[in-house]
């Protein structure tokens, strides 16, 4: 009734290839972003922007850089928060060394340079598979980590061996370090997000995204029907890794403020991967499902109790906690293993033919 | 030209100078890689009979652990600790098979693999609510390991090994003899290695799936107390035991996922090498700490030229 | 602005939706970010069971401070920044003063609370240049800093003239992390001043159980001491090896937080010898006798045994509180009020003055050392003591130590000039009166 499709007809190629082949799915975006544009900053607190919004949608962002490797072109990869790692130190190292340099180039630029690394951290997926990959990516993860701990150069010669964020401004609003009101760093995430999501949803539909499905499905077979392995696999971790790094550098500069190499471990890799794969493999709406539940849960848990007036010991709360969404990762895993993309997919299924199923 | 006196010329003037430090070098690269190569036997053994990359291993150790010191606290006498220790690892796989395998049956491996890691957050919040997150001292006299040390005076310096070291080390070798017969001329044995090269035809010959993935996962549990045991009697029993994990997966990249000889040969190797690289090469030249991407980057340049690992099965593909 | 009127608005909803820490009126609220769960717990929980045990004991025994009541809550971030965050954010809105914890929650807090106008109280952590007030206006590190540390054990190892260490070698056993760094700037030019050869050597997060490569490396440089800066399951890892190694205990000399009765039991015996600078003294104090009696007898604690009552961590964890508790006290008799604000409680802190007269009505006569705070002194730098494990337990074994100000000075000035530029527009003291 309400996803009724009939009467909206495809009398060419075009509108049936189009990007919103049934009107309610654009009804429901246009909806969506209503809701991230103009509901949620009226309704939020600074805890809401600091503790929900911003991470959910940077984390997102990861996610969907790593979906794109992984999702699409079917290398899995557990280096992530390595490659965010670098997208982070570029971006203080290009608005340290030139600071009169604009935010979102810095931004852009930074990207470049996870680009790269993750290119050079792909090379071998060329000639290794599956798990293979996925602990070979772990030696990327490892070295770049000691390597930010140890290259002082990065961090310009900080006695903690910190980067910290100055105050940037952007056509006169402060956006970075404390005195950005959240409410801008938000809006600038969310922008950033935005672009940066109907950028991989038009490069999954073209050309890219079919040879990266091809190689993922079979590479062999993809090889032999004339798909150039190289290209495909190189680009698919460049594009993955352009994404990763800004997301990185987002997290930086508009969300923590200051960070030490630490940040960048391997929890930071699983977190990502697992936003991912709840979310839905080779989806891209799945990555944001994904982080609402790995991110923004845990922290609304934390908050159960108080709301419930009951007294729980922090420590005990948090161990319930992990243990929650522990049980729920595999819960979900046992419910919809494709993620809950494909979830979501099943239920617009069945709300076209509702209510009459026959 | 200082720098390649000292990448290629100095290590070997100082292991010629001082051979007793080398071969102490030598142990303490022994005793780390056995006791790597013990946590990548519980891999391995669970990737061969279900494919299962299992993350939790790591957190296993350390609940294994935590159980047995818990137990003894609470009264129990070490020689009952240790079996009650095992039961609960039996209940763990018995847990594990039913809730968290049995309905993932057929999924992708990268599915089961994120499993593995529910179930480590799951017992990580599980054990810290037990038993609490305080550092523990492992019960290392009253299971009647030997703490003392011997000293040897080679070459005119001193080696010294410690019996706590040499107990791991003859604990290890013993486990894996007995899963080497127990995995070659058991019957169980046979069932899980054919389970390991095909489940289907495995099934279709009467061995029961469900049953042979608790042994293994009781077996991995065997593994994990052992493995416990000798790391919580090295620095104590504590959470941060788990990080230990992260240790076996290069010694999975060199030895291969499937092969047993392969995480023991693997786990020698890396243990060996990454110790003489930090001490020769990584302290002088990188500014020390060198082990925690030593080992990945190794098997990174083995996995070029050999893409399954020294001693994994040969991948052969077919479109 | 009206985008902004409705926002407030709209926040109040969301708060009382969400149930952001409800605080009564009549409380004051000092939140805590412990870390009672993960890979470092083993060192916060006696700790932080000491800082909840004293503001409990203040409670039970005198209705609180100045008649009001003190609601210390607890926010777990298991050592972890992102959870360290979400805790700030969530209780800053109430709180008179915040408690991160770990050196990395630090670093992300410290820019805001200028903003959010919250004093942070960071006893014994943090990093060293907070002690310039000129630029760290809402930071103290009271008592001592990690600087003011290392210039104390190389004090004590050198017989308290640092010339006696001309062409020695000093090991740094450290953490690979901001905090395992912290000391090395002061070393180096300390080494470079007196003639002492100085080698770093960093333990990985992730080799804390399993250093033989970093004692091997001890063992080839024969290093005449060795310092040790570690933190959790470092701790245990080291010393173990350090036994193993043979290496002579009494050379050995760790950071207060190096120096955990937990860690140390296991060894018993065999560390006899080992040494660990601290900033509180253990032993029989009568404010122990009244957590004793008003608050682990009545089964409010969360001690594992009554044995750990004597723990230099639990102690230490009490002293924390303590100067908390007589900051709140400094604010309260100024302004003339129970019911102080954050900008209040940062007049009673950088005021906050205790002497020998003070320390010994309260019960804690020679647990911690005397001193005092003021505008460009936010550590106080009152000294501590070295105590030496004698197979058993901790004891004190030398005087008070001091730090030499004059060398530790102008590296805080420098490196605190240093964040400022880094995080420009740094606000400084903004105006913030010095009385």
């Amino acid at each position: 009734m309400f996803y009724r499709v009939s009467g909206q007809f495809k009398t060419s190629y075009e509108s049936d290839m189009a990007l919103f082949p049934v009107k309610q799915d654009a009804i429901l975006l246009a909806f969506i972003l209503a809701l991230f544009y103009v509901a949620f900053p009226m309704m939020a607190s600074e805890f809401t922007y600091k503790a929900l919004l911003v991470p959910v949608l940077i984390y997102a962002l990861a996610a969907m850089g790593l979906n794109i490797l992984t999702g699409y072109a079917g290398q899995l990869s557990l280096g992530t928060a390595g490659f965010m790692g670098v997208g982070a130190y570029a971006c203080y190292k290009i608005t340290s060394i030139f600071p009169e340099v604009n935010i979102v180039v810095a931004l852009l630029l930074s990207g470049c340079f996870s680009a790269a690394v993750g290119v050079a951290f792909g090379l071998p997926s060329l000639r290794i598979k599956g798990f293979y990959l996925a602990i070979a990516t772990l030696a990327a993860q490892f070295f770049l980590v000691w390597l930010f701990e140890k290259w002082a150069w990065l961090y310009n010669f900080n006695a903690s061996g910190a980067i910290e964020v100055k105050g940037h401004e952007f056509f006169g609003l402060v956006i970075t370090g404390p005195n950005a009101a959240p409410i801008t760093q938000y809006y600038f995430v969310l922008v950033c997000v935005t672009v940066v999501s109907f950028a991989m949803i038009n490069i999954t539909r073209g050309r890219f995204g079919r040879v990266w499905k091809a190689v993922r499905d079979m590479d062999i077979a993809a090889e032999l029907v004339g798909i150039n392995l190289m290209r495909a696999k190189l680009s698919a971790f460049a594009v993955s890794s352009y994404v990763v790094g800004i997301a990185g550098a987002l997290l930086v500069f508009f969300w923590k403020g200051a960070a030490e190499p630490n940040l960048f471990d391997i929890p930071l890799s699983f977190k990502v991967l697992f936003i991912a794969i709840i979310g839905g493999l080779g989806s891209i709406i799945g990555n944001f499902l994904g982080a609402l539940l790995i991110v923004a849960l845990p922290v609304l848990l934390n908050l159960l109790p108080g709301v419930l007036g009951l007294e729980i010991n922090s420590a005990t709360l948090e161990h319930i906690n992990v243990m929650i969404v522990g049980a729920l990762i595999v819960f979900f895993l046992i419910v919809e293993p494709h993620g809950l993309a494909r979830l979501w997919a099943l239920i617009r299924e069945k709300l076209i033919i509702w209510p009459f199923p026959h | 030209m200082e720098t390649l006196y000292q990448i290629f010329a100095d290590p070997f003037v100082q292991i010629v100078s001082a051979p007793d430090f080398f071969l102490q070098v030598l142990w303490e690269g022994l005793v780390s890689g056995v006791l790597y190569a013990l946590i990548a036997l519980g891999f391995v053994l669970i990737f061969k009979s279900s494919r299962i990359f299992n993350f939790a291993q790591g957190i296993m150790v350390v609940f294994a652990a935590l159980t047995l010191v818990g137990l003894h606290e609470n009264g129990v006498p070490a020689w009952l600790a240790v079996p009650l220790t095992l039961g609960v690892m039996y209940l763990l796989a018995l847990s594990v098979e039913r809730v968290v395998l049995r309905p993932l049956v057929g999924q992708p491996d990268i599915i089961l693999f994120m499993a593995s890691i529910g179930v480590t957050m799951f017992l990580i919040g599980f054990g810290e609510f037990v038993f609490g997150g305080e550092n523990k001292a492992m019960i290392t006299a009253e299971l009647g390991i030997p703490t003392g040390s011997i000293e040897f005076f080679p070459f005119g310096g001193f080696v010294l090994i410690e019996q706590k070291d040499l107990t791991a080390v003859i604990m290890a070798v013993l486990l894996v003899l007995c899963l080497l017969l127990f995995l070659n001329k058991t019957a169980m044995g046979r069932a899980i290695r054919a389970l390991g090269d095909d489940h289907q035809a495995a099934l279709s010959v009467g061995i029961s799936l469900s049953k042979i993935w608790v042994l293994v996962w009781f077996i991995a549990g065997v593994i994990a107390l052992a493995t416990g045991i000798v790391w919580g009697a090295r620095a104590g029993v504590s959470f941060a035991l788990e990080v230990i994990a992260y240790k076996a997966l290069p010694v999975l990249m060199l030895g291969g996922l499937e092969s047993v000889s392969g995480a023991i040969i693997g786990g020698i190797a890396i243990g060996l090498l990454e110790k003489i690289f930090e001490i020769y090469w990584g302290q002088p030249l990188f500014g020390g700490n060198t082990e925690t991407w030593f080992a990945f980057i190794l098997a990174l340049i083995v996995l070029l030229f050999r893409p399954q690992g020294l001693f994994g099965e040969r991948i052969i593909e077919r479109v | 602005m009206a985008i902004k009127g409705m926002n407030c608005l709209a926040a109040g909803v969301v708060a009382l939706g969400l149930g952001i820490t409800a605080v009564q009126a009549d409380e004051l609220y000092t939140p805590n970010m412990t870390y009672r769960t993960g890979p470092f717990a083993a060192t916060g929980i006696p700790i932080m069971n000491g800082q909840r045990d004293y503001i409990e004991m203040l409670n039970a025994r005198d209705g609180g401070i100045g008649g009001i009541k003190i609601n210390f809550d607890e926010c777990e971030t298991s050592y972890n920044t992102n959870k360290g965050m979400e805790c700030y954010e969530k209780t800053k809105g109430n709180a008179i003063v915040t408690q991160p914890w770990s050196t990395g929650i630090t670093l992300q807090v410290l820019p805001r609370t200028n903003v959010d106008r919250v004093p942070i109280l960071a006893t014994g952590y943090g990093f060293s240049p907070m002690s310039d007030g000129d630029t760290f206006a809402w930071a103290f590190n009271p008592p001592v800093s990690y600087w003011d540390g290392a210039s104390m054990i190389l004090q004590y190892i050198s017989d308290g003239d640092l010339d006696n260490l001309k062409g020695k070698k000093i090991a740094l056993l450290h953490l690979d992390h901001p905090f395992g760094k912290e000391p090395i700037p002061l070393i180096e030019k300390l080494a470079d001043k007196h003639g002492f050869e100085f080698l770093p050597i960093p333990v990985g997060l992730k080799e804390m159980q399993n250093q033989s490569a970093q004692w091997l490396q001890i063992r080839r440089e024969r290093p005449d001491f060795v310092i040790m800066w570690g933190w959790g399951a470092m701790n245990a890892g080291a010393l173990t090896e350090a036994v193993k190694t043979r290496y002579p205990m009494d050379k050995l000399v760790g950071v207060w937080w190096s120096g955990s009765d937990d860690d140390l039991r296991p060894l018993g015996g065999k560390a006899k010898g080992y040494k660990s600078i601290s900033w509180n003294a253990p032993g029989k104090y009568s404010v122990i006798e009244d957590i004793r009696s008003h608050v682990v007898a009545k089964g409010n604690s969360m001690i594992g045994s009554e044995d750990d009552l004597n723990k230099v961590f639990y102690q230490r964890g009490v002293v924390m509180s303590m100067f908390m508790a007589e900051a709140i006290r400094t604010a309260q008799q100024k302004f003339k009020i129970a019911k102080i604000t954050p900008e209040q409680m940062r007049w009673g802190i950088e005021n906050l003055k205790l002497d020998g007269k003070r320390l010994e009505e309260l019960g804690m006569l020679g647990m911690v050392a005397p001193f005092s705070m003021s505008c460009d002194n936010h550590t106080g730098h009152g000294g501590a003591w070295m105590l030496e494990w004698n197979g058993e337990q901790f004891a004190k074994v030398s005087d008070l130590l001091m730090p030499d100000r004059s060398e530790i000075e102008p590296i805080e000035k420098e490196k605190a000039k240093e964040y400022a530029k880094n995080n420009a527009p740094w606000p400084g003291r903004d105006g913030l009166a010095c009385e």
